[in-house]
Parts: C-alpha cells; structure tokens; sequence
C-alpha cells in the first residue's frame, strides 16, 4: 500500500492543510501546503461536496442519530482511492492511497484524534477557526496549519505507509 | 422517533457516557480544579474592582474559548456525528458532554412548548463545591458562568446557534442551580463561493 497525499479541510470551504508525498520510497519527500496544490485543493473539495450531496439525497431511511447519516466514506478511480473523515465540526481529513486497501479509518481516526486534537484544537496558541474574516470564508481562505509539531508528528505517523 | 426507539437512545447515550468517563479519561483531583477555578474568580473580582455584571461577562468569554476547543477533544473521544434533533442535543450534553468531563448528569428539565429550549438542573456543582458567595455578589454574580460560555462556544461549533444563561443557583439562596439552554436556529453549512 502506498499513500499519496493528504488533506484537511475546514468548514469554511478552504484547504487549510495538504501534504504530497512526491518519490514514494522517501517519506521526506515532497511538498507541504503548495500554492501549485491550491487548484487540485479546490477541485478536491468540489468532488466530495458535490459527492456529499448526492449521497444525503439518496438515503430515503430515516436516519438514526447514533448510525452515522450516508456519508461517502471513499471515492475510486482507475488509479487511486480517496478516503474521507468527517467531524461534526465541519472538518473533512482526505487520504489519497493506492487502492490495495479498502479502509483507511482507523488511520484517519487516529490523525484526527491524536494528532490534530492534540497540536490544533488544544494548542491555544494555534488558532482554532482558520478564518479571520468574512472575505476568506467559502473557499476564498489562504490560512494553512503551519505548526511544527502537528506537521512532523503526522510525517512520522504517515511515514511507514509511504512505500 | 417513536418513544421507545427513543428510550433505546437515551440508554445507548448513557452507556457511551459512562464508557468513555470509564476508559478514556485521565482522572484528576476535582478539589484541584475547584481550587484552580476559585483562584480565577477571585483574581476576576479583583481585577474589575467587583463589577460583578464585567466579571459574569469575562467568564462567560472565557468559557467561550474553551468551549469552541473542547468539542473537538468531545468529538474525538466520543465519535458522536451531529444531532438530528435538539432532543437528542440535550441527551447528549447531559448524558455524555458533562459526565466525560466533569463526572455528573444533570437533570433534563422545562421543555418550551415548541421544544427549542430545555433547562439543565446542576445538583453538585464541583465549582461551587467549597463556595459561599458574600452578600454583595449573591445579588448579580452568576459563579458558575463559565459553563454558559463552554456550552455557547461548542454548540456554535456543530452550527447550533444558543443562548445559553442561569436561571438560578444554590449559591445566590435559589433551591436549585438551573442553566437554560435556547435554541435560536440551526446554523447554514457554508457553500463554496462560485469562481467563473
């Protein structure tokens, strides 16, 4: 299994985190928060919001509160597979893979809960809404996560599935 | 939702509460934080001179920057998706939010008629535990604001818009401490703005 990138989204439209892993045999490689990634960012993000609305369309069932509503949980295509995490607050964390695994949950889970609560949300320096004011709201945002320690604990976390 | 679909829910609720206060919380002293927090109050006082309406309003700020970080600890511990119903919401808060972090279940009380506003009843505050109020701040200080704020912030965090308030408190002479959450709407997901 290889991954080849990643990306956090907030609820504001914009990407405020994206990490490409360029030669897949070095985890150091690569780019983090490119401006050459903004486009692709965008693109990415349209896919799953439109993806996203035709999927809360087709699920007639009414919905339990504790079963999560139909969300997509990953996208294929001929190359690869995106897997998708979404919190309640809006965030959206998107892993694109190989398509040798099909479940990339629990990795996902675990960035979002050891890794970014841990270095964003309760990091009071950090700032916890990517947005600070109305012009940057709906996909217009340029905000990225730059803190050291989410960025390097997350190479580290990531590092043994790039290969 | 049928009532006893209903009842299944609110059992399931209490079980996920109870489990992760249980297994995924690091337990610390409670006096340490009844301390902690009295020290804040106090240097509060000192601060704004006893402008007991300033310092209800400081609290409530400062809860309200907890608020919007802590649901995401909430979340991630939890897994819990966004409520169908404000319902569901105070289960939740009850059930769950308060006895993950602070070892108690406040009574679900006054439903409005068009079911957008509940009243949380707090019997054993720990923040008040150890607190008699003097009398010049029994009259306007609202000890516990902090919980207002903590509940304001996190609630606009999964698009619930709420004023949250005190209605009463043990420690102003009322029999019961009582918060009122209302609902004021449910907030829009935001839509990317259209390029050409």
């Amino acid at each position: 299994m290889t991954i080849y990138s990643f990306w956090i989204f907030d609820k504001h439209c914009n990407c405020i985190f994206d990490k490409e892993w360029t030669i897949p045999s070095q985890p150091r490689s690569g780019t983090t928060n490119s401006k050459q990634n903004e486009n692709v960012a965008k693109l990415l993000y349209g896919l799953i919001f439109s993806l996203r609305s035709i999927t809360d369309k087709i699920s007639s069932d009414p919905v339990d509160f504790l079963s999560q509503k139909n969300r997509i949980r990953s996208i294929t295509t001929g190359k690869c597979r995106v897997h998708l995490f979404e919190t309640a607050t809006g965030f959206w964390f998107a892993l694109m893979t190989d398509f040798k695994q099909d479940d990339y949950y629990d990795i996902l889970n675990h960035i979002y809960k050891n890794i970014f609560v841990r270095f964003i949300s309760l990091n009071y320096i950090s700032p916890s809404d990517f947005v600070e004011n109305e012009d940057e709201k709906g996909g217009q945002g340029i905000r990225k996560i730059n803190n050291k320690n989410f960025i390097n604990n997350l190479e580290l976390f990531l590092s043994p599935l790039i290969s | 939702m049928s009532s006893s679909a209903g009842q299944q829910q609110i059992k399931t609720l209490k079980v996920l509460g109870e489990d992760v206060w249980k297994n995924k919380v690091e337990k610390i002293n409670s006096e340490l934080f009844t301390l902690t927090y009295g020290t804040i109050v106090s240097q509060l006082c000192q601060d704004y001179d006893r402008d007991f309406e300033k310092i209800n309003d400081e609290l409530y700020k400062m809860g309200y920057n907890i608020g919007v970080r802590i649901i995401e600890d909430f979340l991630a511990r939890t897994a819990l998706p966004r409520c169908t119903d404000f319902n569901t919401t105070s289960e939740v808060i009850s059930k769950v939010a308060f006895k993950v972090f602070l070892n108690l279940t406040p009574t679900i009380a006054n439903w409005s008629q068009s079911n957008d506003a509940f009243s949380l009843i707090i019997s054993d505050n720990p923040l008040s535990d150890f607190v008699e109020l003097p009398i010049d701040a029994m009259k306007s200080l609202w000890y516990s604001n902090v919980y207002c704020g903590v509940l304001k912030g996190a609630l606009e965090m999964v698009q619930l818009d709420c004023d949250v308030s005190f209605v009463s408190d043990i420690l102003r002479g009322d029999n019961q401490t009582e918060l009122r959450i209302k609902l004021n709407k449910v907030l829009k997901d935001e839509i990317p703005v259209i390029e050409d």
